[in-house]
């Protein structure tokens, strides 16, 4: 499903994050790497269109589902916001069980 | 897997007896027998992509697109009725909770037919203009504003409507028979897909329980927008490339059968060019939506883009090709009701609805302006 390999280690806020900064960064064409708790969406960087993005690969990268009330722009601005919500995901299984 | 692939084919089999030779007459008559729609929805084939755990058929997003494209290919008015309430579902999986999931499910995979309320007099692709209010009220939630274009407003039981909540923005599941619910007509017959059931609702202070709102509201209205609306584009897009095979059948044939100078046509070269470009548009069409299907299967975040450009591209297709069949049926395609006239009005629709032709250009440019391709 996906190349990155986040089965391989403990799922952290700090690990999370990390892959998160590097995914913002590459999928935006900024020259400077995206800081943990740079809100993309303020910045300009991307647009709404890519919230969906970011929940789709969330959700196949974390094997979480984010739906109904999660799906709220505010849980997709930075890294460190998005870390929150997929440690609070995984640790809550019910809201994968559609 | 072979019983899936039973599935399918017994699912064509059921759409090709229900639909049969009657599109053109509903065409014409611009009506649906709401029977063929509940017997439809209670198959689950109006949104087949909900799982068999909800009651639904399970299938992927490619099955379900090839089944659309079937559908798209006998009657757009009847696909557009499966967009809509296939968005519909998809709405309430992605923003209901567990308990909404449970209870709309059920009911959208049993005959219950739903519609979706995006549009307003004053609001198309600018979201910012949309003036729907959805207030909570104690244990209710009141919905008050206007939506225009509602396709199987008709038919529906349950309209989704979105608005503004407060700074945010819900989706409310609204019944049409709720007090304060006017359902209105159009006053003359629409361009393309006239049996879909297109009518404008009003919501006059329409009060229900709080359990309407989906998820509890307080969501973000662009990204309600678009999760929506990636479902009714890939939607679209498969019903696009079924007018581009129904085009392409009805060119064919025609031009294998009729004879001018002493030969079928189809052997005169300015009208084999038209069958050489229907072919390739089946191909172009076919494979856009198989590519963005992929990415909705694997959940590749590409699927956003690819979802809207298999729209763009499908909906270009299949106007080109309603135009070159027309063209090649002569007279004969320029009786109303006839599948390529229909595909002619049909298709000009599609490339407005679910996001215009232009509206998908700014979409695809932005992308290659903001992102790594």
């Amino acid at each position: 499903m996906t190349d990155q390999t986040v089965e391989a280690s403990p799922l952290t806020a700090e690990a999370i994050e990390s892959a998160l900064t590097a995914y913002l960064t590459e999928k935006t064409r900024t020259t400077t790497e995206i800081k943990p708790d740079e809100d993309v969406f303020a910045s300009g960087l991307v647009t709404s269109m890519f919230a969906m993005q970011l929940v789709v690969h969330l959700e196949s990268t974390y094997d979480i589902a984010i739906i109904g009330p999660e799906l709220k722009l505010d849980n997709f601005r930075t890294a460190r916001v998005m870390a929150a919500l997929v440690l609070r995901l995984s640790a809550d299984g019910t809201a994968a069980d559609a | 897997m072979p019983d899936q692939a039973q599935l399918l084919d017994d699912e064509r089999a059921l759409i090709g007896e229900l639909i049969a030779d009657r599109a053109e007459q509903w065409d014409l008559s611009g009506e649906l027998p709401i029977d063929l729609l509940r017997k439809l929805g209670a198959r689950g084939l109006l949104c087949a992509e909900v799982p068999t755990s909800a009651g639904g058929l399970g299938l992927d997003s490619g099955q379900s697109g090839e089944l659309t494209a079937y559908v798209g290919s006998l009657c757009s008015s009847t696909r557009s009725i499966m967009t809509s309430h296939g968005m519909a579902a998809w709405m309430v999986s992605r923003f209901g909770d567990r308990a909404q999931r449970r209870a709309y499910l059920a009911e959208l995979t049993s005959g219950q037919l739903a519609a979706v309320g995006f549009s307003e007099p004053g609001a198309g692709s600018d979201l910012a203009a949309m003036r729907t209010r959805i207030r909570r009220d104690g244990d209710s939630v009141v919905v008050t504003g206007e939506k225009k274009w509602v396709t199987g407003a008709r038919y529906a039981d349950h309209l989704m409507i979105l608005g503004r909540d407060g700074d945010e923005a819900a989706v409310v599941v609204v019944p049409a028979s709720a007090p304060g619910v006017e359902l209105v007509p159009m006053a003359t017959a629409v361009l393309g897909c006239r049996a879909a059931g297109h009518w404008n609702v009003r919501l006059n202070d329409v009060r229900l329980p709080v359990g309407h709102l989906l998820g509890g509201g307080g969501q973000d209205l662009a990204m309600l927008f678009t999760t929506a609306l990636s479902y009714g584009r890939i939607s679209v897009a498969w019903g696009c490339t079924g007018i581009v095979r129904a085009c392409l059948r009805a060119a064919t044939e025609h031009a294998r059968n009729r004879e001018q100078f002493g030969k079928p046509i189809g052997e005169h070269q300015l009208v084999a060019r038209h069958l050489a470009e229907l072919v390739v548009a089946e191909q172009i069409a076919t494979r856009v939506c198989e590519h963005a299907s992929a990415a909705w299967e694997s959940f590749s975040p590409d699927m956003v883009i690819a979802t809207v450009l298999a729209k763009h591209v499908s909906a270009g297709q299949a106007a080109h090709s309603a135009a070159a069949a027309v063209q090649v049926l002569g007279s004969a395609g320029a009786l109303d009701g006839h599948v390529v006239a229909r595909a002619y009005r049909d298709a000009k629709l599609m490339e407005i609805i679910e996001g215009s032709n232009e509206m998908c250009q700014l979409i695809l440019a932005d992308h290659a302006l903001t992102t790594s391709l």
